[in-house]
């Protein structure tokens, strides 16, 4: 509630700046409540068009909303409209299809009948961004109604940092052997030696080995595999 | 800093939008069902052969073209509502549909086959009175428009006024009807009652008053239905007093007097009391019209007569015939008469218009619902067949408003359920279990069982193990049945029997209540309507109140609701109980209501048959209580001192709290009077008496507790000011505590005024006000909170509460009109809550209570971060992501409900206004279940992929191992 009424202050302090560089003299126009009294009714009238589609297309689903449903308008075969009966007063007036997108804007009648169509900005109320009259309306585009799903891709799964820090390494324990001359003996003893250096204990069983046991023993065994495991584990530290 | 707090916003917003619908999504467990009303203007495209439209402009003021062929809408246009958008008449004329709107008021012509409109022209002021298509010779070019004082010729193709004029003496003389006959004039027929006919001449080209006389007829009050132009321009009217039929030819000059011919002469009576009907048909504007007419003598008896040189032949009696009506192929008229066949069937036959004879083979059956109401209204369709006989298709529509599309031999096209487009208030209701599931529960649920012993136990275990083997086989056949099916044979026919409760509940029957008195249960999987219930002498001005007073939890006890149907005027009502699974009305005696009902009450109080006790409280305070069996009457007796209820009296402007006493009689314990000068009350609301909360209370930044104030019988009253000037216009809203009478919080927004949306659930109040000053609407939320310590963290009383709440709140703006307002629900309050805000747009926005959360900070700081809580922005945003109805708009939204399904995570939502629609959502993401697009591909494809690795890394390190060894 505090910060409605510091906006509204500061709102108000905009009210008066605006009032300055306003084109219309008469300010805001009269009462909206009540002044269906006067009999003076105006008419509102616009075009609206979507680019690229045509308007027989989707004209029979929208409709013209003056305020919500306090006034209702239809559009022409050829995407003009006009609203009739409206009274002086200060109108958001909207364009809803099911389909398309269109801004609101806001037109102002005078009880003179003098219209004026701006922008709807419903912080600064006050602020005038003037917009041809009558109503020129384009559709921004179709409704985006959806989400989009993630989908899974391949691109997706490997650019995943996971799958390049076990791809990479898998690539080189596969590749390096390929690429370094296995067949040179000389090789062939650094490598051993430095694969004797990585297992110190030639009779300690590798990983592999350990699993194939356990899947080969099947489960009435995997508690000796458990112990064995954890042997491994005790050795390997 | 600002850019993290943007970050911030950025994430938790994208976090929330997730509770959008996907593309994937549509129609998998959502639908939507468009109505129309009640059809007043009915009309078939003949223009072609081929045409399958069907124009029509209903009592909601909708204008719509329906495919003949499947009853589907091609499109429809939705005016205004009141009698500013009102459909006083509908021509047609080729493509071009001409409409009259808003009491003669707009004259628009559309182009039907696209749906746009082609031309609107502005009427002067005036009370219409009719509407004429105007022909040239042969040709149809302008149409004609009554209006009280005035009449008007406008051009048929751009609806620019070619003349007006002012009617002579129309302050004395009632203009009613308008009739043209092709030969370049127009014809205006007024009535002094009980004096004379006035026909004023008008010519088309210019407007002259080309002829004025005045012919006496004493006897005549009005001419609308009891006269018709027949023939070469004469005026027919039948009058039951004296029961006569009279003649004017409208040209002659010298004819100053009405010939009377008699009834009598033609073996005819009409029955006294009913105002007889005369009805004529002209089928091309240009032309006059054939010279036989219908005649209808009582509700049940039609006559088809002949107007020629001067006399009156009767050509086929209809007798008993319940509806009569003409239609027009090419050149041929015919006429379709509907009688009584059976009690529950009704024949519909064909007969040539100018001689009465009937047509072979032309009898359609027309079986009448018994459940429904009788048939009031026949449109024909008539078309040539090839071998260029007269075929003819019906709609017929009843007096529950429904739409039935018929053709030979009485096979039923398609079926609208117009009743539906006006709901006044709804319920969901549990299905029930099946046999076998039912059955189960009959093994645990028995008290007997307990005193069986052990081997009766067994038995039964194992009978009720067998019988769910049997379902489960009977399940698998079926499946494998339908299998071999071609695809499109297996249409899910859905019926009351095959229906039971799905896992979690997702399924539920919705029951619907409408305006017209007809009662729906619509399968909330499918909107599939498996049963409806006509009421018959329903008030058109009653107000309905839907109870469930028994679930279907309580097997075998059926469930049990009530309808309170309260006439709006007198306040007296009567009480409907019924089956909600079935339909069918309840056995149960109900009581007598001889006093007005001012509220009523359904107690958690249970009587021996698991039926919630309804409380009827009366304008003299006096207590029914249904059912009202001697264990409800001594539990009431118990639990008297701590039942506790309300009245409101907004044309007092009082709130007052009553308790029970023991003998059923009431006590005044507190009132609450708001002035009614400067404000009136507009709305009550307590909580909904199903809601869960879940937690206590929020857990702070500051790893502290913030107590919910969670009082169960917290009322929230919203008042308007009855001063409407935009100045000094407000809007008020108390917190009343309805046991005390303790106003624990009021708050007033001033330079607002209503229409007032409001919810009110567990410790929060949500309201939509209109700002006057601003012209924008506002969204307010009042919060409440104990603070950090529970004053009895056991139980809530009302009567011991030392401390006022702590009260929060906060305002934003809403950048659209609202409709209607509602909250999500789900079975345990854990899922984070979502408004349910109706727009006019038909779009149904789904707006995360986290946007509206008064601790929302002006400025962020590490605790609020800690809280998740969204800065604060004054105006809330609208996310078309956010709409749950993606491009399914409900037209004229008029209420939304919500109810918990077996799953925590989504909540049911039927939206109902001039259309239906009915969806989950799921405000927390679906968390207790996979995902729609949860990949079994994908995981299975590794599982195997894994397996398939591990075979061949055994193999390869057996080889290995081999080779080592050989080493």
């Amino acid at each position: 509630m505090q910060q409605m009424k510091r906006l509204l202050d500061i709102y108000v302090a905009l009210q008066a700046l605006f009032a300055l560089s306003r084109c219309f003299s008469d300010g805001e126009p009269g009462p909206v409540a009540g002044s269906q009294s006067n009999g003076d009714r105006f008419k509102i009238e616009g075009r609206a068009s979507v680019p690229g589609v045509k308007t027989q297309d989707w004209i029979s689903t929208a409709l013209i909303l003056v305020e919500g449903e306090e006034y209702v308008g239809f559009l022409k075969t050829d995407g003009s409209f006009a609203v009739n009966d409206v009274p002086s007063g200060s109108y958001v007036v909207e364009i809803v299809s099911p389909s398309f997108r269109f801004d609101p804007i806001r037109v102002d009648i005078t009880s003179k009948g003098k219209m004026r169509a701006r922008l709807v900005n419903h912080i600064k109320t006050s602020e005038v961004i003037r917009q041809p009259y009558p109503l020129q309306i384009r559709s921004s585009g179709p409704h985006t109604y959806f989400m989009k799903r993630e989908t899974w891709g391949w691109t997706d799964f490997l650019m995943n940092p996971m799958v390049m820090m076990m791809v990479l390494p898998l690539l080189i324990i596969v590749l390096l052997p390929k690429v370094v001359n296995t067949n040179d003996p000389e090789m062939r003893k650094e490598m051993e030696q430095s694969m004797n250096m990585l297992n110190p204990n030639p009779e300690l069983p590798d990983v592999s080995e350990f699993m194939t046991k356990l899947f080969s023993k099947g489960s009435s065994k995997s508690g000796g595999g458990n112990k064995g495991s954890r042997s491994v584990a005790l050795k390997r530290r | 800093m600002a850019w993290l707090v943007v970050r911030l916003a950025i994430s938790v917003s994208l976090l929330y939008a997730a509770s959008a619908v996907f593309e994937d999504q549509v129609g998998k467990f959502d639908w939507r069902q468009q109505f129309i009303g009640k059809v007043r203007f009915a009309l078939f495209d003949t223009h072609s052969q081929a045409s399958k439209k069907l124009l029509v402009a209903t009592d909601k003021n909708v204008f719509a073209s329906l495919n003949s062929r499947t009853g589907d809408l091609f499109w429809r246009h939705v005016d205004k509502t009141g009698p500013e958008g009102h459909i006083d008449a509908l021509l047609m004329y080729g493509q071009d549909a001409v409409v009259v709107v808003g009491n003669g008021r707009l004259l628009r012509s559309w182009e039907t086959t696209v749906g746009g409109l082609k031309w609107e022209t502005v009427l002067d002021t005036g009370s219409f009175q009719a509407a004429a298509l105007v022909g040239v010779q042969d040709l149809v070019k302008y149409v004609a428009v009554l209006k009280k004082s005035a009449i008007s010729l406008h051009d048929l193709s751009s609806g620019s006024q070619i003349w007006v004029e002012n009617l002579p003496d129309s302050d004395s003389v009632q203009y009613q009807t308008i009739y043209s006959g092709g030969n370049g004039v127009v014809f205006v027929l007024g009535v002094v009652p009980n004096s004379h006919i006035v026909i004023v001449e008008y010519k088309i080209e210019d407007g002259e008053i080309m002829n004025k006389k005045s012919v006496e007829a004493v006897w005549m009050s009005s001419l609308e239905s009891s006269c018709a132009v027949v023939s070469s321009g004469i005026l027919l009217c039948v009058d039951q007093i004296t029961q006569s039929l009279y003649t004017l030819p409208l040209q002659s000059a010298e004819q100053t007097e009405m010939r009377q011919i008699h009834l009598q002469m033609l073996d005819l009576e009409v029955v006294s009391g009913f105002r007889p009907v005369l009805t004529s048909t002209q089928p091309n504007p240009a032309q006059p019209p054939l010279s036989e007419f219908f005649l209808q003598l009582s509700p049940d008896h039609h006559i088809l007569l002949q107007f020629i040189d001067g006399l009156i032949a009767p050509l086929r009696d209809f007798n008993p015939s319940y509806l009569a009506a003409f239609a027009t192929s090419g050149e041929r008229t015919v006429a379709a008469v509907m009688s009584p066949k059976n009690d529950t069937a009704c024949s519909i036959n064909l007969f040539s218009a100018d001689t009465g004879r009937r047509h072979l083979d032309t009898t359609i059956i027309y079986h009448m619902d018994p459940n429904g109401g009788k048939p009031n209204r026949l449109y024909v369709h008539a078309f040539l067949k090839k071998d260029d006989s007269v075929g003819y298709r019906v709609m017929v529509q009843t007096e529950d408003l429904t739409l039935t599309f018929l053709q030979q031999p009485g096979r039923v096209v398609w079926m609208r359920e117009e009743a539906l487009a006006d709901v006044v208030t709804m319920e969901m209701v549990d299905l029930p279990f099946t046999g076998t599931q039912a059955e189960l529960e009959g093994e645990f649920g028995k008290k007997a069982a307990i005193q069986d012993g052990l081997l009766p136990m067994v038995l039964k275990r194992l009978s009720s193990q067998f019988i769910l083997l049997q379902a489960w086989l009977a399940h698998l056949w079926k499946l494998f049945y339908d299998a071999r099916k071609p695809h499109s044979s297996v249409k899910n026919d859905v019926t009351i029997d095959i229906l039971s409760r799905d896992e979690f509940n997702l399924q539920k029957m919705m029951l619907m209540v409408t305006a017209s008195g007809k009662l729906f249960g619509i399968d909330s999987k499918s909107g599939t309507i498996l049963w409806k219930q006509y009421l018959e002498n329903i008030q058109p001005n009653s107000v309905f109140k839907l109870i469930v007073q028994r679930t279907t939890a309580h097997f075998p006890h059926p469930p049990q609701c009530t309808l309170l149907i309260k006439n709006k005027d007198t306040g007296l009502g009567s009480l409907y109980v019924f089956n909600p699974i079935f339909g069918k009305k309840s056995q149960i005696s109900v009581p007598a209501l001889p006093r007005p009902v001012i509220q009523t009450l359904l107690l958690p109080v249970i009587d021996q048959d698991y039926a919630k006790v309804l409380l009827l409280i009366d304008d003299q305070y006096k207590v029914t209580a249904f059912p009202s069996t001697k264990n409800v009457l001594q539990q009431l007796q118990d639990t008297a001192s701590s039942i506790f209820f309300y009245l409101v009296d907004s044309s007092q402007g009082k709130l007052s709290g009553f308790r029970l006493r023991k003998d059923l009689s009431t006590e005044l314990i507190w009132e609450v009077v708001i002035p009614t000068e400067v404000q009136e009350i507009v709305a009550v609301k307590g909580k909904r008496a199903n809601e869960h909360v879940h937690s206590q209370g929020r857990v702070m930044g500051d790893r502290s507790v913030l107590y919910k104030y969670l009082n169960p019988n917290l009322l929230a009253v919203i008042t308007e000011s009855t001063d409407t000037h935009q100045e000094r216009s407000f809007v008020g809203i108390f917190l009343i505590d309805g046991v005390t009478g303790r106003i624990v919080h009021e708050a007033v927004q001033r330079k607002a005024r209503g229409p007032v949306h409001f919810v009110h659930s567990e410790n929060w109040v949500v309201y939509v006000y209109w700002n006057s000053k601003f012209r924008r609407n506002e969204f307010s939320v009042l919060e409440l909170f104990e603070g950090a310590e529970l004053y009895n963290s056991t139980v809530f009383s009302s009567l011991d509460r030392p401390y006022a709440p702590q009260v929060l709140q906060q305002s934003y703006i809403f950048p659209a009109p609202i409709n209607t307002l509602e909250a999500t629900l789900t079975e345990k309050g854990i899922t984070s809550r979502h408004l349910l805000v109706g727009l006019p747009s038909g779009n149904i926005l789904s707006l995360p209570k986290m946007f509206l959360d008064p601790r929302r900070p002006e400025l962020v700081s590490e605790q609020s971060r800690e809280e998740n809580l969204i800065p604060y922005a004054p105006e809330m945003p609208i996310r078309e992501e956010w709409f749950i109805n993606y491009n399914q708009t409900v037209s004229r939204v008029r209420g939304i409900y919500t109810a918990p399904s077996g799953l925590e995570s989504t909540c049911l939502v039927v939206a109902y206004g001039l259309d239906i629609y009915q969806t989950r959502v799921f405000p927390s993401k679906q968390f207790d279940v996979l995902k729609d697009d949860y990949d079994y591909i994908l995981i299975s494809s590794v599982l195997f992929g894994l397996f398939f690795a591990t075979m061949i890394s055994k193999r390869l390190a057996e080889v290995k191992l081999l080779n080592r060894a050989w080493r």
